[in-house]
């Protein structure tokens, strides 16, 4: 399990670092336990592209209603982890 | 038996090259915040049915203190604010306000009424309200020759567009005035009128007139391309008898008690003494939430409904040229393409989950 959320926090960096287009940051050096919304400065509509790399990336839909929830790139690994294992 | 419907992924979604295109060039603009300002609580008309003077705010003392407002705009963009809609009750009264906003903020909106020329230095969109002929504004707006006025005002001017706003009494003037904008090469974009709260009078919409007003829409959109800013979507979302609302659940704060992201953390509406009210807080306050189909709300409600709309693509086509009209209409600068999705296909289901 840690290695995969380990593997799956990688991925969602990377994802964020690309389609944000983030600079001087790898999906080695982003701290996963950033705030995205007061730290990075993700807004709604860059959460909503994320979300939707997401669920071509994992096969799982992200809830229009469980955006606040997802604030660090730890916290979305958690979720979409639970979803997988959850079959949703 | 009913066939599934196929679950389409993103990639497949903006597989097509115009698509995909039209994507990038919307995206493009994802890092604008909007906020907005009543800049002065005195008009130089007196329309029926305007929002402005409905509610306290145009009880809200003036601020006219240009270096007040300065330091506002600072604050503004410091808390990430990157895009402002002067509004309320006229700014072109307070020439030297906007321009204190414009120099800290380059990017916004002016809502004017036509009258007066802004100073051509201020270059935010201006958005220059229409209620139907000259003869129906005398009525409603209690000023002659508004129309020839405004053209006047801003003849070659690519700052302005003209914001026809539909009421049930003015459905089928929407044609002469659109003529006549063509003819002077000006752009025009429709606005449906959503009644204060309270307001009883014959402006509000029926089932009847919002059906109308969407075959006059049709009609003029496939008339006038080059003329009129909007979509087949446009169309669809704002003539619908549900109201915006119902439809895609409001994100301004008024509707929205999360303040996590989105329009509900950082978008405020300022009144003239610079104060604002989270429970009021829209691009239309006073406004009533149920009858609203406004083009302002309607271009970040819809806007923000993004996900939503990412389910096959015919669907995102239609949303790709709801944000495509929205940034023509609110940026200046900011280029039309044609329209790529024709067909008047249903918003998505509203599942009245939690607004973002």
């Amino acid at each position: 399990m840690n290695n995969d959320i380990t593997q799956t926090i990688s991925r969602i960096a990377e994802i964020i670092i690309h389609e944000l287009k983030l600079e001087d940051v790898t999906s080695q050096t982003f701290d996963p336990d950033l705030d995205l919304v007061d730290e990075v400065g993700v807004d709604s509509m860059d959460l909503a592209t994320i979300a939707l790399v997401l669920r071509d990336e994992y096969g799982i839909r992200i809830d229009e209603d469980d955006y606040p929830k997802l604030t660090t790139v730890r916290i979305i690994a958690e979720y979409i982890n639970t979803k997988l294992t959850n079959g949703e | 038996m009913t066939a599934l419907a196929k679950e389409y992924k993103f990639s497949e979604i903006i597989a097509d090259p115009v698509v995909r295109e039209r994507w990038e060039k919307v995206r493009r603009y994802f890092f604008l915040r909007e906020s907005t300002y009543d800049m002065s609580n005195r008009c130089n008309l007196r329309c029926e049915g305007c929002y402005y003077f409905t509610g306290e705010k145009q009880f809200a003392e003036e601020n006219r203190d240009r270096e007040a407002w300065r330091q506002l705009l600072e604050a503004e963009k410091a808390r990430g604010i990157t895009f402002v809609v002067l509004a309320g009750a006229e700014p072109s009264l307070v020439p030297e306000l906007c321009e204190a906003c414009y120099r800290v903020i380059p990017l916004g909106v002016i809502a004017s009424n036509g009258m007066e020329v802004m100073p051509r230095e201020i270059d935010y969109r201006i958005h220059i309200s229409v209620w139907g002929n000259d003869r129906t504004s005398l009525a409603i707006r209690k000023a002659p020759d508004m129309l020839v006025r405004q053209m006047a005002n801003y003849k070659d001017d690519a700052r302005a567009v003209f914001v026809y706003t539909f009421t049930p009494v003015n459905i089928d003037e929407a044609r002469e005035v659109t003529e006549l904008l063509a003819k002077a090469g000006l752009k025009i974009t429709f606005n449906m009128f959503s009644a204060p709260v309270g307001y009883s009078g014959p402006l509000r919409h029926t089932p009847a007139t919002l059906a109308r007003t969407a075959q006059v829409m049709t009609e003029l959109l496939a008339e006038f391309p080059e003329t009129v800013l909007y979509s087949s979507y446009n169309i669809v979302a704002h003539t619908r008898q549900q109201g915006l609302h119902a439809l895609f659940s409001c994100s301004y704060p008024r509707m929205n008690p999360s303040t996590d992201i989105g329009l509900g953390r950082s978008f405020r509406q300022y009144r003239t003494n610079l104060q604002w009210d989270r429970d009021s807080a829209c691009c239309v306050p006073d406004t009533d939430c149920d009858d609203c189909r406004h083009y302002a709300a309607g271009s970040a409600v819809v806007t923000a409904r993004m996900y939503r709309h990412a389910t096959d693509p015919l669907i995102f086509s239609a949303w790709l040229d709801y944000v495509d009209t929205y940034l023509a209409v609110w940026v200046k600068g900011y280029d039309k393409g044609a329209n790529i999705c024709d067909a008047p296909v249903a918003p998505p289901p509203n599942n009245g989950l939690f607004p973002v």
